[in-house]
């Protein structure tokens, strides 16, 4: 293999390096572990949505061979421990009071909320051992009544989860200026109202869940590794909050993770019982989910029930929105969990549409369900949802075309930057442009005679579009580290986490292109607490923007010092050092250094300048993102919908993005095409669906949908590159989560397009067919 | 899994002998339901019957007016089997249709149709075309063995051995998968044998059941438009979370009427 240097690390279609391991097997996941001595964890799970625990019996299973150990909640009150607390950035009810957080223990104690909550841990030589045990351990439930639906929870007399919590609220929340709404819906035309659910549903990677804790007795010190996308801040929480260990004794590490989408964010109770369990025993203790296991504790995202309201003219001009939102928590605050619902989903409000008046209003209410976190999006998705569908639905409403009602209220580029009525700080962009460079490539020119070749095969077919605006979010900081090995490779640890998205590649591209050095000597680690000193791991589409600038901060300043040291050698001053690619030279001479003599240099006092320590080249720099970034972009797309069975067939897909710059197409369009298979699933057939009484009825892939390759229509993806951000060092806009706030109301609109002649102007998500069907057959009877 | 013993045996008659000896002995054919049960800890038998190394137990041979079907023959081959593609091309789309390429490369005929699941494919075609059950003890005639959900006119260690399907005029099959598994959410056969029309439904009910009044208003007029909504009441069909028994019942005629269209090519 030729040896491959980045030009400039930007802009080049680099494969990704991580896909030979993980394709062929030699991917390194938490169930390809195994440690000396090591023991099986299983957790017994709650089949119980609301219950006290009596009494919990486990003698017989502790008398079964094999088997080391069983704890419950009696041994965490014995132990005090803490709770597992949330982060919610948003943590005041609107007026003033404090947000409702009741006691996240990592094991039930005396009560259960939610169906799949732990019950107890049980720890064997074997996973049958564990399974037998569990068979034999004896648990008294008292039923209590349950309620699984946010609409029902926040009801009067409805069932009381926490004591202490009226209603079930956790919190309320208001954004936006309620004042300006109210006048701008006085003032206008028409306000259009628009009931909309948006479906619970589950991340599924691959990879589920699973974790492997060892102790160290001697010293006192643990080693977590953890399918998790979050190792520093979690670290933090399960040593210094719940185990109350100290985190300078849990050296927390994730090897490769296989999928997270948010659902591998947050801090989960099995990590913790392994570490109790670890230190009992004084042995490895590693935990795998299951699949059902999955369904019923990794975390639930969207869930959300909205009133949305759109004031606009007779001419189509926009004047005020308000959107009043329902969104559940489940059984317990989840990591960040109250967050989405309120501070997440109001602030992209309004899309990149011009208001006179916001108004974004929020409940977030416990029921007896898994908790909710963050799903790809948190609440992005929920707002452009919102945005998109609300056009729509006025249009149909109206009689108005919906490409032209969001062409006429565009926010143009003269009046950016700008601050929006919800607070974001949107810098840069051309909404008008992107929108018609999605139009364009979607050829609608050609739409009618599609539309009439499917209408010979007795389908309707619809188009629809999607405008929307997010932002980034996640941690702000983040930290990059290399380190010259004496190998000749070069050490680049960054505190993202991938969880498959490739930051192998782009990052080792990004470091190859600034330093000059060829890209298969860059050794890249992450998710590992000894590999940095801070990380922010994965979320908010935050990866590239606060990653990649740190990656590039500290190269610039590798670079500096390699100037110094070829200044020192032609004895000239640094700044008359220039560098490129690769090479450090004074212009006008023939004075030139590769960055690898300089590497090589830096460990020898004599080749260094005074103000320079051997290993000074070996950098560590941490960035910080000032103001989060503001991706946009439109996506359209047709569908094709049989009117006998309901059946939707999306049949072709077109997106055009503003990510800023682009430093990797392939991987972008891989973030891209992703979303949108998220968002198709969630758009057509993806639903977490409790009973009433708070039983999971999609417990396995056997009841819940998840979109397969041949689901997913030919995508032309295109970018928007004249508007990058300066608002970090590579000009990115993140590209993780756009694919799934466009798709579902791209998706949803063209199917309510296609279904316009019988009357059909919503459907709530997923579209499935009987819901499509049952939709057509009410207009219909409806007349 | 709960632990369990393994048996080899290599001809029909072992079989029995094997199984006899079982305490509480079942019958491990492609295992594509049978594993995934064991590995939920859904069943414990004491030992496993494979099928797998049994003497002419697999492979499918055409007749002139029947095409016969070893037991173990997998799904793949029944797809892939230039005989059935020309005489009978609905039960070749039909096996070609069956979950993915490693069920339809390891699930066998006689393993499904033994199983009996409400929403598998092959009753369809086993009731639809009107074929022969053949067993290590009697030959069974398709409407007499389905007997319920998951139940058949098999006896206690009774073996099927052999399916033949007789080869039928025109035949058409037209599956509606259930979104979350591919499975039969509702699947129409029919099949025209001279005078006589055959309609199969699976997926629809708690087991494959004839549609007498389809069947009647096809052998009038063999044409789609002969199939009425309403033909088959909604009151007896499923009803969960992926479709309503209304939606079924709708779906029988859709897909009946396709299956005909099917059929007339």
């Amino acid at each position: 293999m030729a040896t491959y240097v980045a030009r400039n690390g930007i802009g080049e279609n680099q494969r990704r390096v991580e896909d030979f391991r993980f394709l062929t097997g030699h991917g390194h996941y938490i169930d390809d572990m195994k440690l000396e001595n090591q023991a099986y964890g299983m957790v017994l799970r709650s089949p119980e949505a609301h219950a006290d625990i009596k009494s919990i019996d486990a003698t017989e299973a502790l008398a079964l061979d094999g088997v080391l150990l069983v704890v419950t909640g009696e041994d965490w009150k014995a132990a005090g421990y803490g709770t597992i607390p949330t982060k919610s950035g948003v943590r005041k009810f609107k007026d003033g009071s404090d947000l409702k957080e009741p006691p996240h223990h990592a094991i039930a104690i005396d009560r259960v909320r939610y169906v799949g909550q732990p019950v107890a841990l049980v720890v064997a030589e074997s996973l049958d051992a564990c399974r037998d045990a569990m068979e034999l351990i004896e648990v008294d439930y008292e039923s209590l009544p349950a309620v699984s639906h946010q609409s029902e929870a926040i009801k009067d007399g409805a069932p009381q989860i926490w004591d202490d919590i009226p209603n079930n609220i956790c919190l309320d929340f208001e954004l936006g200026d309620e004042d300006a709404q109210k006048k701008a819906f006085e003032d206008a035309d028409h306000v259009i109202t628009l009931e909309l659910i948006n479906n619970r549903v589950t991340a599924t990677p691959i990879e589920p869940r699973g974790a492997l804790a060892d102790y160290d007795a001697e010293s006192g010190k643990f080693t977590l590794w953890n399918a998790s996308q979050n190792i520093h801040a979690n670290r933090d929480t399960i040593a210094d909050t719940v185990l109350k260990i100290g985190k300078e004794n849990l050296h927390h590490i994730a090897p490769d993770v296989g999928g997270g989408f948010g659902g591998k964010n947050g801090v989960y109770p099995e990590p913790i019982l392994i570490l109790h369990a670890a230190r009992e025993i004084k042995r490895p203790v590693k935990w795998v989910n299951d699949r059902s296991e999955s369904f019923l504790s990794d975390t639930h995202g969207r869930d959300q029930v909205s009133t949305v309201q759109l004031a606009l003219d007779n001419d189509g001009t926009f004047r005020g929105l308000r959107t009043e939102t329902v969104g559940n928590l489940g059984a317990f605050c989840g990591t960040v969990g109250p967050f989405t619902p309120t501070g997440g989903s109001s602030r992209t409000q309004g899309g990149p549409f011009r208001f006179d008046g916001i108004y974004y209003t929020a409940i977030a209410p416990f029921t007896n369900t898994c908790p909710l976190d963050p799903y790809r999006g948190a609440g992005r998705p929920e707002g452009s949802y919102q945005m998109d569908r609300i056009i729509d639905y006025a249009a149909a409403k109206l009689g108005m075309d919906p490409i032209e009602l969001r062409r006429k209220n565009l926010i143009p580029p003269s009046d950016l930057p700008m601050k929006s009525p919800m607070g974001l700080d949107i810098d840069c962009g051309n909404f008008p442009e992107v929108f018609e460079k999605t139009i364009e490539i979607s050829d609608r020119a050609g739409f009618e005679k599609r539309k009439e070749a499917s209408e010979a095969k007795g389908l309707k077919r619809g188009f629809g579009v999607c405008m929307y605006l997010e932002c980034t979010g996640g941690g702000p900081k983040e930290e990059a580290k290399v380190t010259f090995r004496d190998d000749g490779k070069v050490e680049l640890s960054v505190g993202t986490a991938s969880t498959g998205m490739g930051h192998e590649t782009v990052f080792a591209q990004l470091l190859s292109g600034h330093l000059g050095i060829a890209m298969e000597d860059v050794v890249f680690r992450q998710s590992d607490t000894d590999a940095t000193d801070i990380g922010g791991g994965h979320g908010g589409s935050r990866g590239l923007e606060v990653g990649g600038s740190a990656v590039t901060q500290t190269s610039r300043q590798i670079i500096e010092v390699g100037k110094k040291i070829a200044a020192h050698r032609f004895d000239v001053d640094a700044g008359e050092i220039e560098f490129e690619e690769g090479r450090f030279h004074v212009p006008g001479t023939n004075h030139t250094m590769t960055i690898r003599d300089a590497i090589d240099s830096q460990n020898d006092p004599d080749s260094l300048p005074d103000d320079l320590e051997p290993g000074c080249m070996n950098i560590s720099s941490v960035f910080e993102r000032g103001i989060i970034s503001i991706p946009n972009g439109g996506h359209a797309c047709e569908v094709e919908v049989d009117p006998e069975t309901g059946t939707v067939k999306v049949d072709g897909y077109w997106v055009v993005d503003d990510f800023g710059t682009i430093v990797n197409k392939m991987l972008a369009d891989g973030q891209v095409m992703g979303g949108i298979a998220q968002g198709l699933g969630q758009a057509l057939m993806e639903n977490i669906h409790y009973d009433e009484s708070g039983q999971l009825v999609t417990g396995s892939l056997m009841d819940y949908a998840l979109p397969r390759a041949d689901d997913m229509p030919r995508m032309v993806i295109d970018y928007y590159e004249d508007a990058p951000t300066e608002k970090n060092l590579l000009g990115v806009k993140g590209a993780g989560e756009a694919g799934c706030v466009g798709a579902p109301p791209a998706i949803v609109n063209a199917v309510c397009d296609a279904l316009k002649e019988y009357g059909v102007h919503h459907i709530d998500m997923p579209l499935t067919p009987e819901k499509v069907w049952q939709a057509i057959r009410d207009a219909k009877a409806a007349g | 899994m709960y632990d369990f013993g393994i048996k080899n045996p290599t001809s029909v008659d072992d079989v029995k002998t094997a199984l006899g000896e079982s305490d509480d002995g079942q019958f491990l054919a492609g295992g594509q339901t049978l594993i995934p049960v064991l590995k939920q800890r859904l069943a414990m038998p004491s030992d496993l019957i494979s099928l797998a190394r049994v003497d002419g137990l697999s492979g499918i041979s055409a007749g002139g007016d029947s095409i016969s079907v070893k037991a173990m023959t997998c799904h793949a081959e029944v797809a892939a089997n230039a005989d059935i593609k020309s005489a009978i091309p609905a039960l070749a789309k039909l096996a070609g249709g069956i979950g993915d390429p490693h069920v339809r490369n390891r699930g066998t005929i006689g393993g499904s149709v033994a199983n009996n699941d409400p929403a598998a494919d092959y009753p369809a075609a086993v009731l639809g075309l009107g074929a022969t059950v053949v067993t290590s003890e009697r030959e069974i005639e398709a409407d007499n063995f389905f007997t319920g959900m998951f139940d058949t006119a098999l006896n206690e260690g009774e073996l099927i051995t052999e399916i033949s399907f007789p080869i039928p005029e025109a035949a058409g099959y037209i599956k509606f998968p259930n979104p979350a598994t591919r499975y039969a959410l509702v699947a129409v056969m029919v099949a025209k044998f001279g005078n006589t029309v055959r309609v199969a439904v699976t997926g629809a009910g708690p087991c494959v059941f004839r549609v007498a009044e389809m069947e009647q208003a096809l052998t009038a007029s063999f044409s789609p438009d002969s199939i009425k909504d309403g033909m088959v009441p909604a009151d007896d069909l499923n009803n969960d979370i992926h479709a309503s028994r209304e939606y079924r019942a709708h779906l029988i005629g859709v897909l009946a009427r396709r299956a005909v269209a099917e059929a007339n090519g």
